[in-house]
């Protein structure tokens, strides 16, 4: 989507990208730029390919169990775990990340099995997500009070 | 016919030789079965189907079928597959609208009414009519449409007709509801009139009119794109399936994407519910005691309980549960040779009770051979809900109330969906105690489990000791069974609607 910013600061932390807004006009925008790209790369173990962290939600789920979201309506897929030293921490995966996509691959209306088989794909050894993090929207948030 | 030999049974040619081979036989599922006439015993008793006159019927013509040929003779072409329940929920058709110069007519205010329509050979089910509009992303019907019987070969043409509305509130024309049940089944004339028209409209053109005639005033459905399902479609979950859009010029067009989503599920009666049952006499080898009176229930997706004569109907746990899957082979022999062995299930003297074991063991495997992965677990079958009448059309006798005089009333449905959700309750769950052994791991010696598992078993030259597995010849191809994996209880949520009670965590 388009957005027209009248100011951006960019952050690079190792394989992130963090973009932060200085000046955000909406609450909605400001939700939209709380977005980070995390690549990780597969870990081969034996003959699977691991991420290295472990999900949760689905919209087969019951979202008032996610200790995660905000809304206990959200029944969007959340990273429960990240294992130490795995891909997705090398990545900078946090716990608590709500995963919006996999490789463009959307993830807020997916069964919980659904998301799980778009991230464990034999076939990709790489895999790009988006993901919001609760920290830096309320960071933002902060910001848009001051 | 060869004259029958003192002691065999007079219908059976001294050539025919029942025995389990894989491969031996004229057709893919030429099942022999070993010669009766070695002393077997047999129960004296056998009661060939449970529950719902049709079963009754369908056993009925199970036991004739056994009075009249041999068995072994017959290959399973001949043999009907039972019937099943059929369900389609969670339909929905996805609408790309693009821009106001996607709409034909000017100061058309893009609202649509639509409806499915849905058909086996013997029923025609419709859907709640839907309004469309400009703001609705997808069409979707929320009412399961649930077909009491539909074969394993039946298809089911679904067909998406929609008419124009002027505005949202006159909708004076409209049909509250069309058909409830046009089912020639029942022996609803206007029904079959209605039926026949159906045809000629599919059969004349690209958009046919629903009916032929229409009142005026009333709104013209017409049909915008259709799709068949067949057993193929049947599936765990959602998923999505072509439709064939056919209008494309028409005044009730709408963008359809030519996709369908829809959940289809089927509950063949030999998996839900038992189709036959006896009285029989068990024996535990390696244990030379008598042969304990037990009652034999045979039941669809792998079960041959044993109950106590008098826990049949109180939902007792089994005795002992025998799994029926590809590698069951059947063998009626000699109570001597079953020496050494597990379990070997003998049949006592009677002919007749015999055949019906038999038959119904054979019936049940053709069954399963032509339901395919239906067989496997039963799907559940969520019953639908009441329809609750259209608030936004208005109530009116329409053209449509003219044509068809003899509509089924709702509760036609309800008793089905009751007598459904009762046994539903009687079913027997998969007991947790009772893991898919193979029956195969049985041959060579007492059966190490703690409980006894009854053995069917084949012995090939009529050696005792061990043979090797042997496939069913239905085609399927021998493999070690390893006992089914457990499934989240979330993934088998087919047609359910209810709230989902977990959250479900799984590393990556």
């Amino acid at each position: 989507m388009a957005l027209s910013l009248p100011s951006r600061l960019r952050l690079l932390q190792g394989t992130q990208t963090t973009h932060l807004l200085s000046i955000p006009t909406h609450p909605q925008l400001a939700f939209y730029l709380c977005q980070q790209r995390v690549e990780i790369h597969k870990l081969r173990q034996g003959e699977n390919l691991i991420l290295g962290f472990s999900i949760g939600g689905g919209i087969d789920q019951d979202p008032s169990q996610n200790p995660f979201s905000e809304d206990k309506t959200d029944k969007g897929i959340y990273v429960t775990r990240v294992s130490e030293g795995g891909p997705a921490e090398i990545a900078g995966l946090q716990i608590g990340d709500k995963i919006m996509q996999v490789n463009g691959w959307d993830m807020t209306m997916v069964t919980h099995d659904q998301a799980r088989k778009r991230l464990t794909k034999r076939s990709e050894e790489v895999v790009r997500l988006l993901v919001t993090r609760q920290s830096l929207q309320k960071a933002v948030q902060q910001s848009m009070l001051s | 016919r060869d004259k029958a030999e003192p002691g065999s049974m007079g219908r059976h040619s001294r050539k025919e030789r029942y025995t389990m081979r894989p491969g031996r036989g004229k057709g893919p599922a030429s099942c022999r079965w070993p010669a009766p006439s070695q002393s077997v015993l047999v129960g004296n008793s056998c009661t060939a189907g449970y529950t719902g006159e049709r079963q009754r019927r369908e056993a009925a013509q199970v036991l004739r079928k056994t009075g009249q040929r041999p068995p072994g003779s017959g290959p399973p072409a001949e043999r009907s597959p039972c019937r099943g329940q059929v369900c389609t929920s969670d339909l929905r058709i996805p609408l790309m609208w693009k821009d106001t110069e996607d709409f034909k007519t000017e100061g058309d205010l893009h609202h649509r009414a639509v409806f499915l329509l849905l058909q086996t050979g013997e029923c025609t089910q419709d859907t709640e009519t839907i309004l469309a509009d400009r703001t609705l992303t997808a069409v979707s019907f929320h009412n399961n449409v649930l077909f009491a019987e539909a074969g394993p070969d039946s298809e089911l043409r679904l067909e998406l007709y929609g008419a124009c509305v002027e505005e949202e509130g006159a909708l004076a024309g409209a049909p509250k509801r069309l058909a409830t049940k046009l089912s020639s089944c029942l022996g609803c004339s206007s029904g079959r009139r209605v039926q026949a028209s159906l045809e000629t409209a599919r059969g004349s053109g690209s958009s046919p009119i629903l009916l032929p005639t229409a009142a005026a005033g009333g709104p013209r459905y017409h049909r915008l794109a259709h799709t068949t399902l067949t057993l193929a479609a049947v599936q765990d979950g959602s998923h999505t399936l072509d439709l064939t859009v056919t209008s494309h010029e028409d005044p009730a067009w709408l963008p359809l994407d030519g996709s369908v989503c829809c959940c289809l599920v089927a509950q063949p009666f030999c998996v839900a519910q038992p189709t036959a049952g006896g009285t029989l006499g068990a024996q535990q080898a390696g244990e030379l005691q008598d042969w304990v009176r037990a009652r034999g229930v045979l039941k669809g997706t792998n079960r041959f309980c044993y109950h106590q004569p008098e826990d049949t109907d109180t939902g007792e746990e089994p005795l002992f549960t025998v799994v029926i899957n590809k590698e069951t082979q059947v063998r009626a022999g000699e109570l001597d040779q079953a020496v050494g062995r597990p379990f070997t299930l003998g049949i006592s003297n009677h002919w007749g009770a015999l055949q019906s074991w038999t038959e119904a063991l054979r019936q049940l495997f053709f069954d399963m051979s032509q339901w395919k992965q239906c067989r496997d677990e039963i799907m559940k079958i969520e019953t639908p809900a009441p329809r609750k009448p259209l608030q936004v059309l208005a109530k009116q006798g329409s053209w449509y109330h003219e044509m068809v005089t003899a509509i089924e009333p709702l509760d036609d449905i309800t008793a089905v969906t009751d007598s459904l959700a009762q046994r539903e309750g009687t079913r027997l769950e998969t007991p947790p105690a009772c893991p898919a052994w193979p029956l195969l791991a049985c041959f060579s010696g007492p059966n190490p489990s703690p409980a006894p598992f009854p053995v069917l078993e084949e012995m090939p030259n009529g050696l005792p000791g061990c043979c090797p597995p042997r496939p069913l010849p239905w085609g399927f191809s021998l493999s070690c069974p390893s006992p089914r994996p457990k499934r989240c209880p979330q993934s088998r949520g087919l047609c359910s609607k209810g709230p989902p009670h977990t959250w479900l965590q799984s590393p990556v």
